[in-house]
């Protein structure tokens, strides 16, 4: 709670809160605010050029280029919503209860866990629409399991190492109900690393829906979305070089947004909510943004860059620190250090 | 990779990055669960097919089909066995290279992806190579200018490819070298076996559009490995020593550094093909993902199956392969786990038992 409180300090996060925030209510409101309708077509200017009436231009067949945008977007949203919350569903849930599962059953879950690993999204979605019906809900139920393994092993790692930390083992010698430690301990460390994880897979659902509409899966032709449109200026470019650009900045913004939020988060969470300074907090948020080194390394063996695409991450925390666990350091060779558990880390210093 | 997560990539950095934590395994080992990990997911891609609703008699007769027509060919297709029977056949036979046939055309599901396979694996390959050449650079060069200029620049082009779909920098490069300056055809392929010149003309741009996501988690993961062993004792002291600059990048941190980033591109090959699904239509491909997406608007299970497992198959050798390479750089590896009480004295009874169990 602290940490999601702590990382709304940030510039950047804010900045990245509003761009979501924005792209929401464009997925709520998008198809009401659009200035014509996304289906009809003005054959006097097809091909067109921004102008008054069409801000952004027009297609091939004379629709009004920002209405389709804004009308896309929810249809985007909605689905990349939809996968995240398979996904989490079917990771956390599981991920948390395996900390209880045997040794043989932790090797299972965890071959499990990589043979969905394996399976590129595209292809096994494209798979799942061609098995089980055409439908974007399809599409997304298979994303959806296949980003389930990003949820089930940043909760399976947080449980087991706070499942032996000393203050839960406290807590449970005082008498504490199993539930209540659940509630206040357990899932107030946890929630951070889904919510980074929730970010995440969301940016990836996001891009992964594009493609599939890019493809014409899932949807019915005229039904306006980002990918769709980019698929209907592919035909164009020599007439219209810049026609894709506006679909693709609004995917761009909305992933960059994400994965920035992603990296703000992570990076409060390895300082733990650790009372520092709103200016130390500043610096910290401009040098991530600056991609310089950030004053926010963690103590901990938080293994290196965890987090693609933002430039806080570029190594700096890391690896500079002492090693403190052989393997922990994403860099260090650790060749003498008898094989770890594979796939097991444990993000806290707990 | 197919930007974040996807793309499906960019979360794959997560894992990835933990994986390049690790001390190679054990080939033993890699072995067991690569084979365990092929029984899963083929599990997976059967039970794909055996929950679908897709009927090939009732798709392949039409709708004037009898009941008694449809149990023929459903008989004819074996579909009438109980389902671990025909997992069990399905899965030896595709082991033995027989993935059945599809039910549309009757061509042999291998035969179709025998033409399809080389077609990905030589664009994919050369988009390997492009992405170790561009994202080594690119790290190397970040590394060396530390916090400088070229540093940022080069933390910025990634973030920037980190947050865009395949399809859009291949839609860019379209439009800038095939539609604008005309360099290169802006879609077809000729096989690389008949005119090697026109197969690189026709692969360059889908490779270079494939290779960039994967060139950036690269440049990324070598930048950080790197300037972490330029920081190290034992580069100091070579530098000390009066090694050359060049000698002790290129002899000795480059070597270390190169492990985490070989994970990376082995993680990033599941993210190459799944570009390469689009990248295929695009600049279209006869490939693999095409043939896919046939097979998925017509329901025809077999192909679906074939190709998906087929997937898995690649996806799991370039796994082993990257073990393989990571076994070669690593010297104490080759020679063996070190004997457990060295390591006991040097870390401390708590790491000894691995850290974190």
């Amino acid at each position: 709670m602290n940490t999601l409180r702590a990382s709304l300090r940030v510039p950047v996060a804010r900045a990245a809160l509003a761009v979501l925030a924005l792209v929401l209510l464009l997925a709520l409101l998008g198809g009401r605010i659009a200035p014509a309708d996304p289906l009809a077509q003005d054959t006097a200017h097809i091909l067109g050029g921004p102008s008054a009436d069409h801000l952004l231009g027009t297609d091939y067949l004379g629709r009004d280029v920002l209405s389709r945008l804004l009308a896309g977007t929810g249809l985007s949203v909605l689905a990349a919503v939809e996968a995240v919350a398979v996904a989490a569903l079917l990771g956390v849930v599981p991920g948390l209860l395996s900390v209880r599962f045997g040794p043989a059953g932790s090797w299972l879950a965890l071959r499990a866990v990589d043979s969905l690993m394996t399976l590129p999204f595209t292809l096994f979605a494209i798979a799942a629409v061609g098995l089980l019906g055409n439908g974007l809900h399809q599409a997304m139920l298979a994303l959806g399991v296949l980003l389930a393994p990003l949820f089930f092993r940043v909760t399976r790692a947080a449980a087991l190492g706070l499942d032996r930390a000393q203050y839960v083992e406290a807590a449970e010698l005082m008498g504490a109900s199993r539930s209540w430690i659940l509630r206040v301990h357990i899932w107030r460390k946890v929630l951070p690393t889904v919510a980074v994880t929730t970010a995440h897979a969301l940016a990836t659902g996001l891009l992964t829906v594009s493609s599939l509409t890019f493809l014409g899966i899932g949807v019915q032709p005229p039904a306006p979305t980002w990918g769709g449109m980019l698929a209907s200026d592919l035909g164009f470019l020599a007439q219209q070089p810049w026609a894709p650009i506006p679909p693709a900045v609004l995917i761009m913004l909305t992933v960059g947004a994400l994965n920035l939020l992603a990296d703000v988060l992570a990076d409060s969470d390895r300082t733990g909510a650790a009372p520092a300074t709103a200016r130390a907090r500043r610096v910290a948020g401009r040098r991530a943004a600056s991609g310089g080194p950030s004053v926010q390394g963690g103590p901990s063996g938080q293994s290196g860059p965890s987090v693609r695409g933002v430039p806080s991450v570029q190594g700096v925390p890391s690896v500079q620190g002492v090693p403190s666990a052989p393997g922990a350091d994403s860099t260090g060779p650790a060749p003498s250090v008898p094989d770890r558990k594979e796939h097991d880390h444990v993000p806290h210093p707990a | 990779m197919s930007a974040v997560l996807p793309r499906a990539g960019a979360w794959r950095a997560g894992p990835l990055a933990r994986r390049a934590a690790r001390a190679p395994r054990p080939l033993g080992r890699v072995l067991g669960s690569t084979v365990t990990v092929f029984l899963l997911s083929s599990l997976l891609t059967f039970g794909l097919g055996a929950v679908s609703d897709a009927n090939p008699a009732a798709a392949v007769l039409g709708e004037t089909a009898t009941a008694a027509d449809i149990a023929r060919l459903d008989h004819e297709f074996g579909l009438d066995r109980p389902l671990a029977a025909q997992y069990g056949d399905w899965l030896l036979d595709a082991v033995g290279g027989d993935l059945g046939t599809s039910w549309f055309t009757t061509v042999p599901v291998a035969d179709s992806i025998t033409t399809a396979l080389p077609v990905d694996l030589s664009i994919a390959g050369l988009a390997l190579l492009l992405a170790v050449l561009l994202g080594g650079a690119a790290g190397v060069a970040a590394a060396l200018s530390n916090g400088g200029r070229l540093d940022r620049t080069v933390t910025a082009v990634c973030t920037l490819l980190g947050t865009l779909p395949a399809f859009v920098i291949a839609i860019g490069l379209i439009t800038l070298v095939a539609v604008q300056l005309r360099l290169l055809p802006s879609g077809g392929y000729v096989p690389f076996s008949q005119q090697p010149g026109e197969w690189l003309r026709f692969a360059l741009l889908p490779a270079l559009a494939l290779s960039l996501d994967a060139a950036a988690g690269i440049a990324r993961q070598l930048r950080t490995s790197l300037v972490a062993e330029l920081r190290r004792n034992y580069a100091t002291g070579a530098l000390m020593r009066g090694l050359s600059g060049r000698r002790v990048l290129f002899g000795h941190a480059l070597r270390n550094a190169a492990g985490p980033a070989f994970t990376v591109l082995g993680m990033s090959v599941p993210v190459l093909i799944g570009g390469a699904v689009v990248t295929e239509r695009i600049f279209n491909l006869p490939g693999i993902a095409q043939l896919s997406l046939r097979a998925a608007e017509q329901h025809d299970v077999p192909v679906i199956q074939g190709t998906l497992l087929v997937t898995v198959a690649v996806v799991l050798v370039a796994n082993l392969a990257v073990d393989a390479v990571l076994f070669a750089l690593n010297p104490v590896a080759r020679r063996g786990p070190r004997p457990e009480g060295r390591a006991t004295k040097r870390t401390g009874p708590a790491l000894a038992v691995g850290g974190n169990r």
